[in-house]
């Protein structure tokens, strides 16, 4: 289990800087992205990998269980979208809704085998499970395409209390994936901070204490499990509509290992913002680091080794201890009570 | 019948028999004593005692209930409570955390996702009051890490506490402890006595003969005599084996 | 029944083979409790390595190239064989180097450090010997099919699994009947004892890893002109090595061996009747064992389960 023990713990205060700041950013993105030479579908991309990443924290991050598997309940989401719209009716409530009881399901399946696990046995299942969901789509050629996948997934038109919105334009599905996203991070933040949340993060702390405290452990790593894979099906959901197909690679172990690279540098393990941290950074490294050589991945594994080497907690854990640093450069009172 | 009572309980592992035949009972409103050498399969007791190994024979009953062979957080609702010997906090969370997930109202909203912690009053007086009666109440709110190695042993009785046991399973309360510390604990357990029925393992002899009410001597996995701290005190035989001729002397 | 034996023959050798990949990986895993991921990239390298050695690769324009090209492929492919594994655990040694900060904490940490290094080395396999996919020769002696019980094998495919079994005794071997194999068991255990002995067990880490990483690249060379050769070869291989630990239950030795040849069959005899499904038989095969038996076949319990 990893100890927090020298990092900064996780403060139970608000959140309304940092979720102002999020909505503020997001709001303005279609003029911003262009703007710096971006462009509009990099903001749905990122305010989807956010939707995946804080939900996959929820489980790597909080409850401290390091699933290796997570890509498979992305690309089940995106799969049961699609096959929503294409199979039973063009929806994009009924599709979501789809993506997100299809991820949970499998989720709720493979929570059982894996909840009564620890540590790095934990992971291997994890892993085990997401290879198999990704061969399966790969085989399963009837219902998933094959290699080849889904194609020409449409993106159904949104209607809300008799509005209806065309999300044909890439500036149309980044408003509603930030609003997900923005869902997400509101719910999750409650979470967290919940009793269930707490208890969750006292599992991850000490597994023991926890059942002796009368916890039915399992249940809750399981529960963590579902949820967690419930916020990738909404993610994959929205991605099948970004991408307007689902394919096995969005299964493969590769992208289970990105979102875990993610969350880690970001500084998931000690920060709710982390993931978020986590995928702009990803996607600055891909899109800036990218135009300006092909290596870019070369150095983002240099960049994610040298962190995990020197600097686990990530981006946010430097980035609170550099604030706590300047806040004691102005009062050395207080870093000398901390340091006592 | 006991309050508390186990019956010929029997444990391996592999071909180590650690508990032999043990049978011990616990009255209710009492302060009981376990003592015996190191490696003698006290704290493998008190781990079968309370769910974290199962007895591979041997019946446990609380109340006349039977609990052999339950998992831990089965025993713990029913009000087994107890503290570890190696310190077993939630490091990472304040003081006063540590505290509320152990109190039985906590847990009656484990499944709530969406209220608040510690904006939830009855749930930080509760635990306030908890910390108050383990002296710690000052220190609510610092990271359990930030303790020192006294206060977390305090801090080990009060999670303990938390629970609002029937119950209350102490492994070596004293260990590491210095003679002011050790006095604070003793003055701390009288006033528990009042409340609890409380079940100690503890090497220092002084200090538990001068708070038990019985006692009972481990070695080599079995009983090898139990009764007041008078009556033992008496028994050449406690005397040679378990208790290190100097303790006493 | 006589439909099945060469499928049966067929999972055995791929077993063997198997076992090898999971050598070096159960090595690593036994003696420093790392889940190394880049083994597989390992065993990429070592076969890159072999196939630069083999084709004079830096040296192709000068006169010791010239040289080098014109004597006998076996001179060249035996060359290869001992040279890419060097330089395997030159960087195998170089990654555990990094590991450093890792011993002590979480066994996560040693899995997302070779992860991350794992990522690395594919990068830098592209950008040294390109995207495409590419040929290992071997030397004629051993190359093309064989008829046995009147079923066409091929026969670099039974040279495979023999240089399999014999690495496999040869490693067992080492560590059994040696004293460098008793210290390397020793540090797996008891880390105190070793620096008793006198020995330095950060050296003592440091050659294991190479070794281990040497092993990766031996079975990279034998293996890719059965598998190809391609820059992300190294992730399609370690999962396989990575199910096999798990199966055998980890750091067991004969755990890995025997769970490599029940992985072998099981593809072996799916690939026979349903042959889309092969490689999917071995996760149905993990999770049917690590359901039942969390430690695996003949695992004992680890530090990894923390």
């Amino acid at each position: 289990m990893i100890s927090l023990a020298d990092i900064p713990s996780r403060s139970p205060v608000q959140a309304y800087g940092p979720v102002a700041l999020l909505a503020l950013a997001l709001a303005t993105a279609p003029w911003w992205l262009p703007a710096i030479g971006l462009y509009q579908y990099l903001g749905v991309e990122v305010a989807i990998w956010m939707i995946f990443a804080l939900g996959f924290n929820l489980l790597f991050g909080y409850a401290g269980l390091h699933s290796f598997g997570h890509g498979a309940y992305l690309g089940i989401g995106a799969y049961a979208f699609g096959l929503f719209q294409q199979n039973v009716a063009l929806s994009l409530w009924g599709g979501l809704g789809a993506a997100i009881l299809a991820a949970g399901f499998a989720g709720a399946i493979v929570g059982v085998f894996v909840s009564h696990r620890r540590g790095i046995y934990y992971a291997l299942l994890t892993i085990a499970f997401g290879q198999v969901f990704w061969f399966s789509s790969m085989k399963l050629y009837g219902i998933t395409g094959g290699e080849d996948g889904l194609l020409g997934i449409p993106r159904p038109p949104l209607t809300f209390f008799g509005l209806e919105f065309d999300l044909r334009s890439n500036v149309a599905l980044f408003y509603l994936s930030a609003i997900f996203l923005l869902l997400t991070v509101l719910i999750l933040w409650r979470l967290v901070n919940s009793p269930f949340g707490r208890v969750l993060q006292a599992i991850r702390q000490n597994e023991t204490r926890a059942r002796f405290a009368g916890y039915e452990v399992w249940r809750f790593k399981w529960a963590a499990f579902v949820i967690s894979a419930m916020f990738a099906g909404l993610a994959g959901g929205l991605f099948s509509m970004a991408q307007q197909s689902a394919y096995p690679d969005v299964m493969s172990l590769h992208q289970s290992g990105l979102i875990v690279m993610m969350v880690l540098v970001g500084g998931g393990l000690v920060s709710f913002w982390g993931p978020v941290l986590g995928v702009i950074l990803y996607f600055v490294a891909r899109d800036v680091l990218g135009g300006l050589t092909e290596t870019w991945l070369l150095w983002y594994g240099l960049m994610f080794m040298a962190m995990v080497m020197l600097r686990p907690e990530g981006v946010a854990g430097m980035l609170h201890l550099g604030w706590k640093r300047l806040r004691g450069g102005e009062k050395p009172a207080v870093l000398a009570a901390e340091k006592a | 019948m006991a309050f508390f009572e186990a019956r010929n309980l029997h444990k391996r592992f592999g071909s180590r028999v650690v508990l032999e035949n043990v049978s011990l009972s616990f009255e209710q409103g009492q302060v009981s004593g376990i003592m015996g050498p190191n490696g003698a399969g006290k704290t493998t007791c008190f781990h079968v005692l309370t769910g974290l190994h199962k007895p591979d024979r041997g019946e446990i009953e609380l109340q006349g209930v039977s609990i052999a062979g339950l998992p831990p957080q089965r025993i713990a609702r029913m009000g087994v409570s107890r503290s570890f010997q190696i310190m077993n906090l939630f490091d990472d969370s304040v003081v006063i955390e540590n505290v509320m997930l152990a109190l039985p109202e906590f847990r009656a909203r484990r499944l709530n996702v969406f209220g608040g912690v510690f904006d939830d009053k009855a749930l930080v007086e509760a635990a306030t009051d908890i910390l108050d009666q383990v002296g710690l109440a000052a220190r609510a709110w610092e990271k359990a890490t930030s303790l020192s190695y006294g206060e977390r042993r305090a801090l080990e009785i009060g999670v303990a506490l938390a629970a609002r046991p029937k119950i209350l399973f102490l492994d070596e309360p004293t260990s590491g402890l210095g003679t002011e510390a050790t006095r604070r604990l003793a003055s701390l357990i009288r006033q528990l006595r009042e409340r609890y029925t409380i079940v100690m393992i503890e090497h220092d002899m002084r200090f538990l003969f001068d708070l038990a009410d019985r006692i009972s001597v481990i070695h080599w996995g079995q009983v090898i005599a139990e009764g007041t701290p008078a009556e033992l005190q008496a028994n050449k035989w406690v005397r040679r084996s378990a208790l290190g001729e100097a303790t006493l002397a | 029944m006589t439909d099945i034996l060469p499928h049966l023959l067929n999972g055995l050798t791929l077993g063997l083979l198997f076992a090898l990949i999971a050598l070096g990986f159960t090595l690593i895993v036994g003696v420093m409790e790392v889940i190394n991921l880049a083994h597989g990239s390992l065993f990429a390298l070592g076969a890159y390595f072999a196939l630069t050695v083999l084709g004079a690769g830096w040296f192709g324009d000068t006169a010791f190239g010239a040289w080098w090209l014109s004597l006998a492929i076996e001179t060249r492919y035996v060359a290869a064989l001992l040279i890419g594994p060097l330089l395997a655990a030159l960087a195998g040694m170089a990654l555990e180097l990094c590991l450093r900060p890792t011993y002590g904490k979480a066994p996560l940490y040693g899995l997302l450090l070779t992860f991350g290094a794992a990522l690395v080395i594919e990068e830098i396999i592209r950008l040294g010997w390109g995207t495409g996919e590419q040929n290992l020769q071997v030397p004629a002696a051993i190359n093309g099919p064989i008829l046995v019980a009147g079923f066409i094998y091929s026969k670099y495919k039974f040279f495979a699994a023999g240089f399999s079994l014999v690495a496999i005794v040869a490693v067992w071997l080492f560590l059994e009947r040696t004293p460098y194999g008793a210290i390397i068991k020793a540090g797996a255990h008891d880390s105190e004892m070793v620096r008793a002995l006198g020995y330095d067990l950060s050296k003592l880490r440091l050659l294991v890893f190479g070794f281990g990483a040497a092993l990766a690249g031996l079975a990279g060379i034998i293996m890719v002109p059965i598998w190809g050769l391609r820059p992300h070869v190294g992730i399609d291989v370690v999962i396989p090595a990575f199910l096999i630990i798990v199966i055998g239950g980890i750091g067991s030795f004969w755990g890995a061996v025997v769970a490599a040849l029940l992985v072998g069959l099981a593809v072996g005899i799916t690939g026979a009747y349903a042959g889309a499904w092969a490689t999917m038989s071995m996760y149905i095969l993990l999770i049917v064992v690590v359901g039942f038996r969390s430690r695996g076949l003949f695992g004992r319990k680890s530090a990894l389960e923390n």
